[in-house]
């Protein structure tokens, strides 16, 4: 049922998906094994992102159909979703208000397993450095389509070591322009071209189970 | 008015013949430019973006100073509107503007509202039947109306739209006029967003891919059917402006935006169509393509030889681009904007040498900024990127330093 579950999602299948998710509910599956399969699709869904079989649409509407499946399930769930992969306090940074991307990635992280902090658009360094100390993310993340917001991704790092949380934090920027020049112009850790990619990043960043990838670097000392 | 001046003494075309070569694939005597610029006039002069968009000698004394200080460039590039609502008129979102919504010195931002409702796909159909050659007008005004809360529907949009829209057209044909006696041709007459990308636009992001997924033919159907209305307006447009050049925004388009199926199944007839149309009219068309567009390449060698310019923002691959579509198509681009903002002026010349080199070879190729020149690039960058076409972009002769031939020129009041 679950492996059913899991290539249903994958296929960005929903009506099949939504149905198999309430017969296994109907049918007494521990509702934690469907969580665990529907991110297994979900990865399944990253993975096929990245081999250029889907594209962002597929990205969109898999993370709906996950959203709708994981309502279903909630009320079943009796202690919580299972265990969380990290906090992750995510946001468009200062100046900028251009949300998609960093809406995408949030649910993505979400679906992932991730608590996710979203500050929404034109998020001051303050705030970052606030969330952090309330949550105790491990990862902040940060979006930005103009190329402004390179200087406010710049100046959230500083926030960061100014505090005295730079060590102690992991962060990483993605939006239309960044690449690897704007990583190194602003301090951060890594890079993500996609929403897939910043998955991705951010098992490397929190989990430290995947070798750190060519898009992330040592911190500047 | 014909247009006689050369921009430098070793130039051997105007810059309307320079411009013409290229769209035709012939070699120019040199590679000809065309920067986007707009915010960032605003930085260089020392003004602020409200300034920029609401006082109109101010717009074109900062345009004046980077033309001077940092070009000269062959081809202008307008993007100005005199009115907040006419970029409605083109781009169907709400936003925040500079000196009204946000501080004066930001630029404008654009917000993913769903400004189209799913149910106005089969209105569109039905009032583009009705309406014709004037679909255009009729999707436009329902969503300007949609976008200000002070715009009423129906006739109130017509009567607060149309005349604006007029006074801003009569302010660009006085522009350019004023650039053609400076020996500057402009790149297009007119500039709407394709009735494809409109919808994603004013449907946003999220809803529009649903609705590609739950009634696409629907969506590609009435994006079909604005096709008489688009094609009427822009011919209209660009008959006004003198100039027989549109440019076609395709802001979602990309691989970025959707998969090549749904490119090619949904977005790609409408675009055909009204490509075709322009063509067919003796309208060269410059296609804006934002974003990733390697894997719709290959598609765009259905669209007609010769006639159009495609025009690239730095996620492409426009090398990949030059072997694809260079024998059928004028590409143009692509000096990234991270690069214009954090390089140093050698890293942009080496890019500069390497596009006109490659890309550039036998012609067909047009210098230009990935997208808009960024509010923040730095001054020297720009220069470096325009200068580079007279320092390597002569075709047949060596590299050599020139200066532009001055002339003082009259400013359009």
């Amino acid at each position: 049922m679950s492996e059913d579950i899991a290539a249903l999602i994958a296929d960005v299948d929903e009506e099949r998906t939504l149905a198999a998710v309430a017969s296994a509910l109907d049918a007494g599956t521990d509702p934690l094994l469907l969580v665990e399969a529907l991110r297994h699709g979900m990865s399944s869904v990253g993975e096929r992102f990245e081999a250029r079989e889907y594209f962002l649409p597929d990205l969109i509407l898999s993370a709906d159909i996950f959203n709708q499946a994981t309502a279903l399930i909630e009320p079943r769930l009796e202690g919580g979703s299972g265990p969380s992969r990290g906090g992750v306090v995510i946001g468009t940074v200062q100046g900028d208000i251009h949300d998609i991307g960093k809406n995408i990635v949030a649910t993505m992280l979400r679906c992932s397993g991730y608590d996710v902090h979203d500050l929404g658009v034109d998020v001051p360094p303050a705030a970052f450095v606030g969330k952090v100390k309330e949550t105790g993310a491990g990862l902040v993340a940060m979006s930005g389509l103009l190329t402004f917001a390179f200087d406010s991704m710049k100046e959230t790092v500083q926030a960061f070591a100014d505090a005295g949380l730079r060590d102690s934090v992991k962060m990483m920027i993605g939006g239309g322009p960044v690449n690897e020049t704007v990583l190194d112009y602003c301090g951060a850790d890594a890079y993500g071209k996609d929403p897939s990619e910043a998955i991705r990043l951010a098992g490397a960043l929190i989990d430290a189970a995947l070798p750190l990838g060519s898009q992330t670097r040592s911190r500047p000392t | 008015m014909k247009m006689t001046k050369r921009l430098f003494e070793n130039d051997t075309m105007t810059a309307e013949e320079r411009l013409q070569a290229v769209i035709n694939l012939q070699v120019p005597d040199r590679v000809p430019s065309s920067p986007f610029i707009y915010y960032f006039a605003a930085k260089y002069a020392g003004i602020t973006v409200h300034e920029l968009w609401s006082e109109r000698k101010r717009y074109l004394a900062a345009i004046d100073k980077c033309f001077d200080e940092l070009g000269p460039w062959d081809a202008y590039y307008p993007v100005n509107p005199r009115y907040p609502e006419i970029y409605t008129l083109i781009m169907p979102m709400k936003a925040r503007w500079p000196g009204i919504d946000l501080p004066p010195d930001s630029i404008c931002q654009l917000l993913e509202t769903e400004v189209m409702k799913a149910e106005d796909y089969a209105w569109v159909s039905e009032m583009a039947g009705k309406w014709g050659r004037l679909s255009y007008v009729g999707f436009f005004l329902r969503m300007i109306a949609r976008a200000w809360d002070h715009i009423d529907e129906g006739f109130g949009a017509f009567t607060y739209a149309v005349p604006r829209m007029v006074h801003h057209l009569a302010g660009w044909r006085l522009e350019f006029d004023s650039w053609r006696r400076r020996g500057v041709t402009t790149l297009y007459g007119f500039l709407p967003e394709v009735a494809f990308d409109s919808f994603s636009l004013a449907r946003g992001l999220m809803p529009f891919v649903k609705d590609c997924r739950v009634r696409p033919e629907e969506v590609a159907r009435a994006a079909e059917d604005l096709t008489e209305g688009y094609y009427f307006i822009t011919r209209v447009i660009c008959a006004l402006m003198g100039i027989p050049r549109a440019q076609l925004f395709l802001h979602r388009s990309s691989n970025d935006f959707l998969s090549p199926k749904m490119f090619n199944e949904l977005a790609f007839p409408s675009l055909k169509s009204l490509v075709d149309r322009l063509v067919a009219a003796g309208i060269q068309v410059v296609l804006h393509c934002d974003g990733n567009w390697d894997l719709n390449l290959e598609k765009l060698r259905e669209l007609p030889a010769g006639n159009c310019i495609v025009e690239f923002d730095g996620p492409s691959n426009i090398f990949l681009a030059k072997e694809v579509i260079g024998d059928r198509m004028c590409i143009m681009g692509d000096v990234p904007p991270d690069m214009l903002c954090l390089a140093s002026v050698s890293e942009v010349d080496e890019y500069c040498h390497r596009l006109i080199e490659e890309v550039g070879k036998g012609g067909g190729y047009i210098m230009a900024s990935g997208c808009e020149v960024p509010p923040n690039a730095r001054p020297e960058n720009v220069r470096a990127m325009l200068g580079s076409v007279t320092k390597y972009g002569y075709y047949g002769t060596k590299p050599r330093e020139q200066s532009p031939i001055p002339e003082p020129h009259t400013m359009p009041t």
